[in-house]
């Protein structure tokens, strides 16, 4: 026997009723089950294939009256769900039917939509029960080492005999201790730029004003006194953090320049030309009477307006 | 979530909200409802049960241990002369690095005793038995996989304990014919446990048993999908059908209960069995008496046994008791072709397995009582 084919005309004993607009697959047997009629004007019932005589090409003829059909209870859809919403492997293997709505029935446990809702809520809640304790934790864990204590110990980085001319950037080269996490203390390469200031310069830069740095507390840990004639400029670009070098510009004369994103500065760190947001950071800088040269190690925030110290 | 919504015909007079509007966009695109709905309407026989709960759960504790493991690597580095420190600086210093360590050191005792549970329940449920063959075996691979993890992650913290255990375990596959030493050098990365062995069971521990479990999972589940849930091994079709329930709501329901139950029991043993790391490793084991994971002190125990004294004893203890359990276990539904799958009327089933427990249990506890005669 054929199967019934969707929009095949039903055909009864008596009058033709409608046509098969689904077919119900048996999820056991994987063998059509039932199709759904829809009857001229009166809605769908679901029909056994039992009462199924014979099937063609387009028509599916009936061994009962339409009234014994008429007489069932309307098609209910909620209790179905079509084949594309249910994991049963091999179910369509065998139904040959036009593309459209197959249907397999809920199982009875399954026709109670209240009860689904409620047990996913459920579901959720004890997945954020498993979720949210551990969420803190997390994010303490990660967060351990990204807001370090800031040292504040003077590091001796050379000599003043280095430097032959007032105004201009004398680059010194020294070593600072780290010590990271379990890691053995190690010793990077770091640099600042020195310069012995004629008393204009010091002008420009400390505007009659000595220059105080505080902790986060406001404690003061050092001024650099405004008629001290030398200054220390951190070795990091403002901009983005680069390292900048002292150059000739032919425009200019002799300046900062950062190669990476060329902004320049002049002598006392004031910013020329370039996207830099600040001046050149000055660090806190004293001088011995041997002429040894010694800086607090601070670096701060790249490409802000104020200055936010880092480490 | 209810699946009839997905019919076009439902037309609702309310206005969709934002995220709605962003489900039903992403469903357009990737068939989400779809693939909802065939995740979840998969039907049970026989409806949901709490025995059935194993296989989640295990795939919860590994998500959990690949969540913690991932965290660990954070700090942790695999080096001969920093492993030790920095997982002492997790555990001293990082802020609940105490626990996320002590999570993921109990998780794997979680997952073994869950894999040991999930493995008694197909067996005795029969549902390994044809047409579930494949997923049988397939089941034995992340077995095998579970235990490797166990054996290489125990090795990573580098103290006493962890080395004496790699040590032993090392020379036990060593006793393999043929084979054996080169497996053994290649574990090591040398003739002696040293930085190549702690490098090379930390690309296995974290690069390539993490790849074979998440591929081995995802055929098991393929072929769990294909092969239909077994279901109950007593009732008829009739009544199989009337109780028959899909895995959503009530199975996933109980799944959900029994993962939250091993994360508290997991959190709790964090908390009050913390990790504590014995000295640094080195080739002396100094007072320490060397021993294996909890879940390997049977066997440990069993080698003990006069009957696996000598060369050969240690072949059949070793290699030849373990590679024959093994391969009896893959050959089982083969071997085991009778449909029957109650396990009441599978006298010899039922007994080999009480009697592998039993064994278990008992060198277990003849290794833990042996530890007095030790000090």
């Amino acid at each position: 026997m054929l199967q019934p084919k969707l929009k095949s005309k039903v055909q009864c004993t008596d009058l033709n009723i409608g046509e098969v607009t689904k077919v119900v697959l048996d999820p056991l047997s994987h063998e059509i089950s039932h199709i759904v009629v829809s009857v001229n004007g009166s809605g769908e019932r679901q029909v056994a294939m039992g009462h199924v005589q014979v099937v063609t090409d387009d028509l599916v003829q009936l061994r009962a009256p339409s009234t014994e059909i008429l007489a069932l209870p309307p098609f209910k859809r909620e209790d179905y769900v079509t084949t594309h919403e249910v994991e049963i492997s091999h179910l369509e293997d065998h139904i040959h039917v036009t593309p459209g709505e197959v249907l397999v029935p809920l199982p009875d446990l399954e026709k109670s939509v209240k009860r689904r809702t409620f047990f996913m809520n459920f579901t959720t809640v004890i997945g954020f029960l498993i979720g949210l304790p551990i969420a803190y934790p997390i994010l303490r864990f990660l967060m351990k080492p990204m807001y370090a204590d800031f040292d504040n110990e003077w590091l001796k980085v050379g000599n003043v005999s280095k430097i032959k001319q007032v105004d201009v950037g004398v680059q010194f080269k020294y070593k600072k201790k780290v010590k990271e996490a379990y890691m053995p203390e190690a010793e990077v390469d770091k640099n600042v730029w020195v310069l012995q200031a004629t008393p204009e310069l010091l002008g420009k830069v400390y505007q009659g004003k000595d220059a105080e740095f505080r902790d986060a507390r406001g404690k003061t840990i050092w001024t650099n006194k405004k008629d001290v004639p030398y200054l220390a400029f951190s070795g990091k670009c403002p901009h983005l953090g680069c390292a900048f070098k002292w150059r000739q510009h032919k425009a200019l004369g002799q300046v900062f320049l950062c190669p990476c994103h060329l902004s320049i500065y002049d002598a006392a760190g004031k910013v020329l030309d370039g996207p830099a947001p600040r001046a050149l950071d000055a660090l806190p800088v004293r001088v011995s009477a041997g002429g040894e040269v010694e800086v607090i190690d601070m670096e701060f925030k790249a490409g802000t307006k104020s200055q936010i110290r880092i480490i | 979530m209810d699946s009839k919504h997905s019919s076009p015909a439902t037309i609702s007079d309310h206005q969709p909200s934002t995220i709605e509007r962003l489900v039903a966009f992403l469903d357009e695109r990737v068939g989400l409802k779809e693939m909802q709905a065939k995740m979840l309407n998969e039907p049970l026989p026989g409806g949901s049960r709490w025995a059935y709960v194993f296989g989640s759960i295990l795939l919860f504790i590994f998500a959990m241990q690949a969540l913690t493991g991932t965290l660990l690597m954070f700090y942790y580095v695999p080096t001969a002369d920093h492993a030790w420190a920095s997982t002492q600086y997790i555990i001293h210093d990082v802020d609940y690095g105490w626990f996320l360590l002590g999570y993921h050191f109990w998780g794997s005792s979680a997952m073994v005793v869950c894999v040991i549970a999930h493995m008694s329940q197909v067996f005795l449920w029969g549902a390994y038995k044809k047409p579930r063959e494949l997923l049988w075996i397939v089941g034995l691979a992340l077995f095998g996989v579970v235990i490797t993890f166990g054996f290489t992650g125990y090795l990573l913290p580098w103290d006493q304990r962890a080395f004496w255990a790699t040590t032993v375990g090392v020379e036990i596959l060593d006793k393999t014919p043929v084979i054996g030493d080169f497996i053994a050098r290649f574990l090591k990365g040398g003739p002696t446990p040293g930085q190549m062995t702690l490098s090379r069971f930390f690309v296995l521990h974290v690069m390539v048993l993490p790849a074979a479990l998440m591929a081995l999972a995802g055929l098991h589940l393929f072929l769990f999908r294909v092969a239909a849930p077994a279901g109950p091994f007593t009732g008829t079709v009739e009544e199989l059908k009337a109780k028959t329930d899909y895995f959503f709501p009530r199975q996933i329901w109980k799944d959900m209960v029994g993962m939250a139950f091993v994360f508290v029991s997991i959190c709790a043993l964090a908390l009050w069995e913390p990790v504590v790391l014995l000295d640094e490793a080195a080739p002396d084991p100094g007072d320490y008496h060397p021993e294996p994971e909890w879940y390997f002190l049977f066997y440990f125990q069993l080698l003990r046994l006069k009957l696996f004294a000598g060369e050969f004893g240690q072949f059949m203890g070793a290699v030849a008791l373990p590679v024959a359990f093994m391969v009896l276990l893959v050959a089982l539904p083969f071997i085991d072709k009778d449909p029957e799958r109650n396990i009441f009327k599978r006298p010899i089933a039922l007994i080999s397995w009480i009697a592998i427990m039993v064994f278990i249990l008992l060198f277990t506890v003849a290794s833990v009582i042996n530890r007095e005669f030790l000090d």
